[in-house]
């Protein structure tokens, strides 16, 4: 544990921006809105914004991306693929909590499962993570309710909170350590941990009461959603206000799914690009020839708030999928936001 | 910082958005939380943006038709060639034709008008849209003299009660969708009106399905009852509008019996909405105005009807049409019409056509010109040259009348079938190459600022424009879009306080925009007014398309989901590309819609082949059998090329003069 | 390649195809083609391994990548697939000539039992380009003949000219003690075999209940009429094996575009009971 002076802290990043792309919350001077981007200089990033409007994920997974290209001449029968896919290494600066639940909901999914996704791993093996906790929850948070927040118990390498002048840097990895003594920050005392404790217990006390108060409920629907007891009418009555346009999935930090598509460029090579997708739209199963699994909008609702609060997705994730950010509530034209969501199954429990 | 906040160019909502640009390339798109209208949301369309823009498919050289074939060329060339022939026709009137694009900016679409009218001679100009949305102006116009939306979709919560009207709002605008829904979860009251069950119809209090064809009796049934019950606004009618006692005159022919019949409501559900639009302190209406708005009566009795109930004027009220391209609004604000100048004002007004041809130092005809598309239908118009901007692939259509012509120009970002038409092809730069406003649906003028860099010697429409005029002589001297603006700024009074430093932070301004009104005007107030309001004059005939005996069915000709004008742009992306696609896999050839009781009576399932048979013709398509359809009420969505050349060509007349509302009687054969 | 994605003896990653060449194309039924096809790395050839069941996603160049069973067995057979032409990926397929080349990734998914069942009878039952998948555990069964009890094969198509591999299916019958029994749907002169679904040959072939594993491939209509009837016979749910087919882009169980409720068939499948697939969920 250490301590760094609150006008020093981003010389950390400065640090860290000498072997990694940096990346870190900075608000966009246009739109007053916060994203978790590349600043153009180190003192852009800005710890005490809001929370990013979009999640890191796409610094490990890109809304778009080329996985490799190749090449065909068909005349000479010759084919080459050619594999260049290497991201350069990042730090993500003044991560919140539910973000590094986000990446690590990812990791386990992308890295931890029967197969590896070089083209994930690529992106996250040599990521460096300094967290950041939340000394005041924002509009629609939940973290609290889903166990991810406000701040970050495990899988950062440097862990932040804000004790007033100064920062508590709590190491949780070797390289962590080593960089906290590369640049010489004081050590902190058990005391500190103690304002630590009490800046967490504020901030879990200022969270909405429909976030506190949906604290149990969360699990209660997991229950429910893993044993199907859910009527279809409280699907149908979802399905109805799913305007089917993906923004919960892309805002999701957790939400993984995506597409692939072979894209001929005018050169006649041809790119193979990763791109987001989403489980609201009615394509995503479909098959090639015909027949479509799942029809009706509401299957598919029903599919996306079972992998984000079913235990058979969390055994995937060893965590549920949803994270408590409140980012899907903000987006969703039909105000189906998971919040919402757990409202309502939440009313149909209820008035059994 | 590599995320730059810009308006997102699909439809007429005006979404703000902000594009991930790495490298030179749009590399994602994220939704604007502080934008005034889309607060952090997008549609599916506006959430693949990204897709469309790095699209590769882009015309990357001008082009030149030698013997037949293309040959690329400099810019300098293309343009001193379209210069030269464009001013060798001697009766450029009848002779030179320009087709602006409802999706160029502002700055674009004026020049181009400036250009065909001050440097080509001709009033020959129009957008493709002729016909929805310019009706729903120009009654708009004539009654309050603000040819836009009278409410702002920033107020949508501030409506009591909100009637929606035809148009699967959902699909279509779909974050005005989701505004309405908001405001039904937040007790505003919505009731729509349509033939379908769409989505919206499903989101809000109250859908009335009303047979197809009979919105226009729907309405007057409305301001009859409105009338009847003595529930009209009298002291607003008496105080502030005229023409009320012809209007309430031509009510009486309606009988209670016709109403019922045509429509299929009864009374007691229209009563209910003219005691709930009368008690509601505010009240909006909103109804489709794109390719295929409603026709010109149609929207007379909406707005009547909201005149009498005292529904506009006033904060959270107002008749809203919507528009379904992104500058659809704007084209018509930038004189792209025969008959108009900027800011709606007609030609024929000698004044306002004095102000541009002193500001311009060059005159131009002062008889209205003619639309394209009439034009070519037109064989003895005497049309030779046709210059197109950013099409969609619709013109092609009218290929055979293109062909005969002695000189074609297209000006236009993405590759694009009709440019085969062309003898000169001009490659244009893509929106987020260059600063361009854009006016959406609710006269929002918003400023989309560079973000990327062209292809190499790539133009901007502007500059395009720029050039041809200085090779025909005239002196333009703009080095950019700003210089634009504040020439319309200093033609249109609507426009008169915009400029390119106004514009800071998100959300735009709402015109008109003057010295009175230096911030803009969110809605329309009774005393902007030069006079009293007007009620509109209406037909006072109800003729409706009705069944008969040979042909029993009503067939309503429709959008369908995630098709969007003719998917020109959408099929550049990948993932709207395939949830379109999706819908064709099961039906390749198209679909017709009916009711599962139907269905049942034909004896055909899902995807079974019919005969549809009208009296111009037929087509065979496959069933769908759905529960957004009545009884003897039939769609078919407009979508697949086909169904558009085979059948629909057919009834093209039919389907003009009908606007949305078209309806064809048919009937149906199983095979 | 072996049998797990990530290949330990060629340490390329799993989303990197390998290049093969068309060595010989096949006209089969009408718009389905086999692909004769060779690794152009030949190290391969010998560790390119795969399990009756399996799949491997197959690049056309040009035109994208999509999922296809392996029909051949595990042993001595040709590397070859059949595929039926149903969109842009497969129509292009269809296009290539002998000599062209395309890219392979895989063997993934995890394939039908085999040293499980040694003992047991098994009814193979297809519909159509059901067999196609099947066709792998058929002849991997048949080489090891003596490990087996009774072998049938009962196999329904629309017509004559639907029916896959019948060329194939004529050097099977040869074999001895393997029993089949085809029919189409509707009698055309010159057919001498059953007329009928291919459900009602359950009853003909006099299925054993006891001791007995059936494989079932086919359309949704025929697949739940088959069902239906082998469990009327007597079969339990978990001696009845299926294999899925859903729309893919990554093999791998991380696009998640096959997901079915709980499971992924890519990664989860693609086989499954049905014992399985009645708790999946989800409509399959």
């Amino acid at each position: 544990m250490f301590l760094i002076k609150k006008s020093e802290v981003l010389k950390l990043a400065e640090e860290l921006s000498k072997t990694y792309a940096v990346y870190g919350p900075v608000v966009e001077k246009e739109s007053n809105q916060t994203f978790f981007v590349r600043p153009d200089s180190i003192g852009d990033i800005d710890l005490d914004a809001p929370i990013p409007s979009q999640p890191p994920k796409h610094t490990v997974f890109p809304q778009i991306e080329r996985i490799f290209h190749y090449s065909y001449d068909k005349g000479a029968k010759r084919a080459e693929i050619i594999a260049d896919f290497k991201p350069e290494p990042k730090a993500l600066f003044g991560l919140r909590s539910c973000d590094l639940n986000g990446v690590q909901c990812l990791d386990r999914f992308f890295i931890g499962q029967e197969f590896t996704d070089d083209v994930y791993l690529e992106h996250r093996k040599k990521t460096f993570i300094v967290t950041n906790t939340c000394v005041k929850p924002f509009k629609q948070c939940f973290c609290v309710c889903t166990d991810s927040g406000p701040s970050a118990r495990e899988g950062y390498d440097l862990n932040m909170t804000d004790l007033g002048d100064e920062y508590l840097v709590e190491a949780g990895s070797d390289r962590g350590k080593a960089l906290a003594e590369k640049m010489g920050l004081k050590k902190a005392g058990s005391g500190h941990l103690e304002a630590k404790k009490a800046v967490v217990d504020g901030s879990i006390s200022r969270f909405e009461s429909i976030a506190t108060d949906n604290k149990a409920w969360i699990s209660r629907v997991m229950n429910r959603i893993t044993t199907g007891f859910i009527k279809g009418e409280i699907w149908e009555y979802i399905g109805n206000q799913c305007f089917e346009c993906g923004a919960c999935t892309f805002v999701c930090p957790s939400c993984s799914c995506f597409n692939i598509e072979d894209v001929n460029r005018k050169d006649s090579s041809t790119d193979r690009l990763r791109s987001w997708d989403s489980c609201s739209f009615e394509g995503y199963t479909r098959m090639a020839g015909d027949h479509n699994p799942r029809k009706p909008v509401e299957d598919r609702r029903n599919k996306r708030f079972f992998c984000k609060l079913s235990y058979s997705q969390s055994k995937k994730y060893l965590r549920p999928g949803c994270v408590g950010c409140g980012r899907c509530q903000w987006v969703c034209p039909g105000d189906i936001g998971l919040p919402n969501v757990v409202t309502y199954i939440r009313r149909e429990i209820t008035s059994r | 910082m590599n995320y730059k906040a810009g308006v997102c160019n699909f439809c007429g909502t005006g979404c703000g958005h902000i594009l991930n640009v790495e490298g030179g390339a749009v590399n994602g798109v994220f939704a604007l939380q502080g934008h005034p209208v889309s607060k952090g949301r997008l549609c599916v369309r506006g959430w693949h943006m990204h897709e469309l823009l790095r699209d590769s498919q882009r015309i990357d050289s001008p082009m030149i038709k030698k013997n037949g074939r293309f040959e690329k060329a400099g810019y300098d060339e293309a343009i001193s060639l379209v210069a030269k022939k464009l001013g060798e026709y001697k009766n450029p009137s009848s002779e030179i034709a320009f087709l602006a694009s409802p999706r160029s900016s502002n700055e674009d679409g004026y020049l181009l008008m400036k250009l065909a009218r001050s440097v080509f001679k001709t009033n020959n100009i129009s957008l493709d849209s002729e016909s929805g949305h310019r009706n729903s102006l120009n009654v708009l116009h004539r009654g309050t003299g603000m040819a836009g939306m009278l409410g702002s979709l920033e107020d949508i919560k501030k409506a009591e009660y909100i009637l929606v009207i035809g148009t699967d709002l959902t699909r279509q605008n779909p974050i005005i969708g989701s505004e309405i829904h908001m405001a039904a979860r937040a007790g505003s009251k919505v009731v729509t009106v349509g033939s379908k069950l769409t989505q919206i119809a499903k989101l809000s209090d109250v859908h009335l399905q009303l047979k197809p064809g009979s919105k226009k009796v729907f309405l007057a049934a409305v301001a009859k009852s409105l009338i009847e019950e003595n529930l009209h606004d009298a002291e607003f009618i008496q105080k502030h509008t005229e023409g009320f006692d012809g209007f309430a005159n031509s009510l009486g022919s309606l009988s209670h019996n016709d109403i019922s019949s045509i429509t299929g409501l009864g009374l007691e559900d229209i009563k209910t909405v003219a005691r709930d639009l009368a008690t509601a302190k505010t009240a909006m209406v909103f109804f489709t105005s794109g390719i295929s708005g409603l026709d010109e009566d149609t929207v007379s009795y909406i707005y009547n009807l909201f005149v009498i109930a005292g529904k506009i004027g006033k904060e959270g009220c107002g008749v809203n049409p919507v528009t379904g391209i992104c500058n659809l609004q704007g084209g018509y604000d930038m004189g792209l019409a025969p008959d108009l100048l900027t800011g709606f004002r007609p030609i024929s007004d000698k004044s306002a056509a004095k102000s541009f041809s002193d500001a311009w130092g060059a005159g131009f005809p002062d008889e209205p010109g003619r639309g394209v598309y009439e034009m070519l239908a037109d064989k003895s118009s005497g049309l030779k040259a046709l210059v197109v901007v950013d099409h969609d692939e619709s013109i092609v259509r009218q290929a055979e009348a293109i062909k005969k012509l002695d000189f074609v120009v297209y000006v236009g970002s993405f590759e694009n079938p009709f440019a085969e038409y062309a003898d000169v092809v001009i490659p244009s730069a893509a929106y987020v190459e260059y600063d361009g406003t854009y006016t959406s649906t609710d006269r929002r003028v918003q400023l989309s600022r560079k973000k990327t860099e062209p292809a190499e010697g790539v133009m901007p429409a502007w500059r395009i424009f720029t050039g041809i005029a200085e090779k025909a002589s005239a002196r333009w001297s703009y080095s950019s879009p700003a210089d634009v603006m504040a020439e319309i700024a200093k033609l249109t009074p609507s426009y008169s306080g915009i400029s390119y430093d106004r514009f800071s932070g998100v959300g735009g301004i709402q015109w008109p925009c003057d010295g009175r009104r230096p911030e803009g005007t969110r809605y329309f107030r009774v005393d902007d007014a030069a006079s009293k309001i007007k009620l509109a004059g209406v037909t006072g005939s109800f003729k409706t398309m009705r069944p008969s005996g040979e042909y029993p069915w009503l067939l309503m000709v429709g959008k369908a989901n995630h098709f969007w004008h003719q998917n020109n742009l959408m099929k550049r992306t990948f993932i709207p590309k395939r949830e379109y696609n999706a819908t064709l896999l099961l039906y390749p050839k198209g679909y017709v819609e009916i009711s599962g009781d139907d269905a049942k009576k034909l004896q055909v399932r899902d995807r079974w082949p019919v005969n549809i048979v009208s009296q111009y013709g037929s087509m065979k398509v496959a069933v769908r059998v759905s529960d957004e359809v009545r009884s003897e009420t039939a769609f078919v969505p407009y979508f697949i090329q086909d169904m558009i050349t085979e059948f629909l060509l057919a009834h093209n007349e039919l389907i003009i003069e009908q606007g949305e509302d078209a309806i064809i009687p048919i009937r149906i054969e199983k095979v | 390649m072996c049998e797990k994605g990530n290949c330990e003896n060629t340490n390329r990653a799993v989303t990197i195809p390998e290049i093969a060449t068309i060595d010989e194309i096949k006209d089969e039924i009408e718009d389905v083609k086999t692909f004769y096809l060779s690794f152009d790395d030949k190290k391969l050839d010998g560790s390119f391994r795969i399990k009756s069941g399996q799949f491997i996603m197959c690049t056309v160049f040009g035109a994208g990548e999509f999922a296809v069973s392996l029909p051949p067995s595990p042993e001595n057979d040709r590397f070859h697939i059949s595929v039926r032409k149903v969109g842009k990926v497969t129509d292009a397929l269809h296009e290539l000539t002998a000599g062209d080349k395309v890219g392979i990734r895989g063997p993934f998914g995890n394939g039908f039992p085999f040293d499980e069942i040694k003992g047991k009878n098994v009814v193979y039952v297809a519909g159509g380009i059901g067999l196609i998948p099947l066709r792998s555990s058929i002849v991997h069964v048949l080489q090891h003949r003596e490990d087996f009890g009774r072998i049938i094969l009962l196999y329904g198509a629309r017509s004559p000219k639907d029916l896959m591999y019948e060329y194939m299916i004529e050097k099977w019958q040869k074999i001895d003690g393997f029993e089949t029994f085809i029919s189409i749907d509707n009698p055309v002169d010159g057919w001498k075999g059953e007329v009928g679904f291919v459900n009602q040959l359950i009853e003909k072939a006099n299925v054993p209940a006891e001791n007995t594993v059936a494989f079932v491939c086919g359309p949704p209509v025929m697949f739940n009429n088959v069902i239906r009837d082998l469990m009327a016979r007597g079969l339990k749910d978990d001696s009845i094996i299926s294999t899925l087919e859903r729309h893919m882009k990554c093999g791998i169980g991380k696009c998640q575009h096959c997901a079915i409720g709980r499971t992924l068939v890519c990664t989860d499948g693609p086989v499954y009971t049905y014992r399985q697939i009645k708790t999946l969920g989800e409509q399959i």
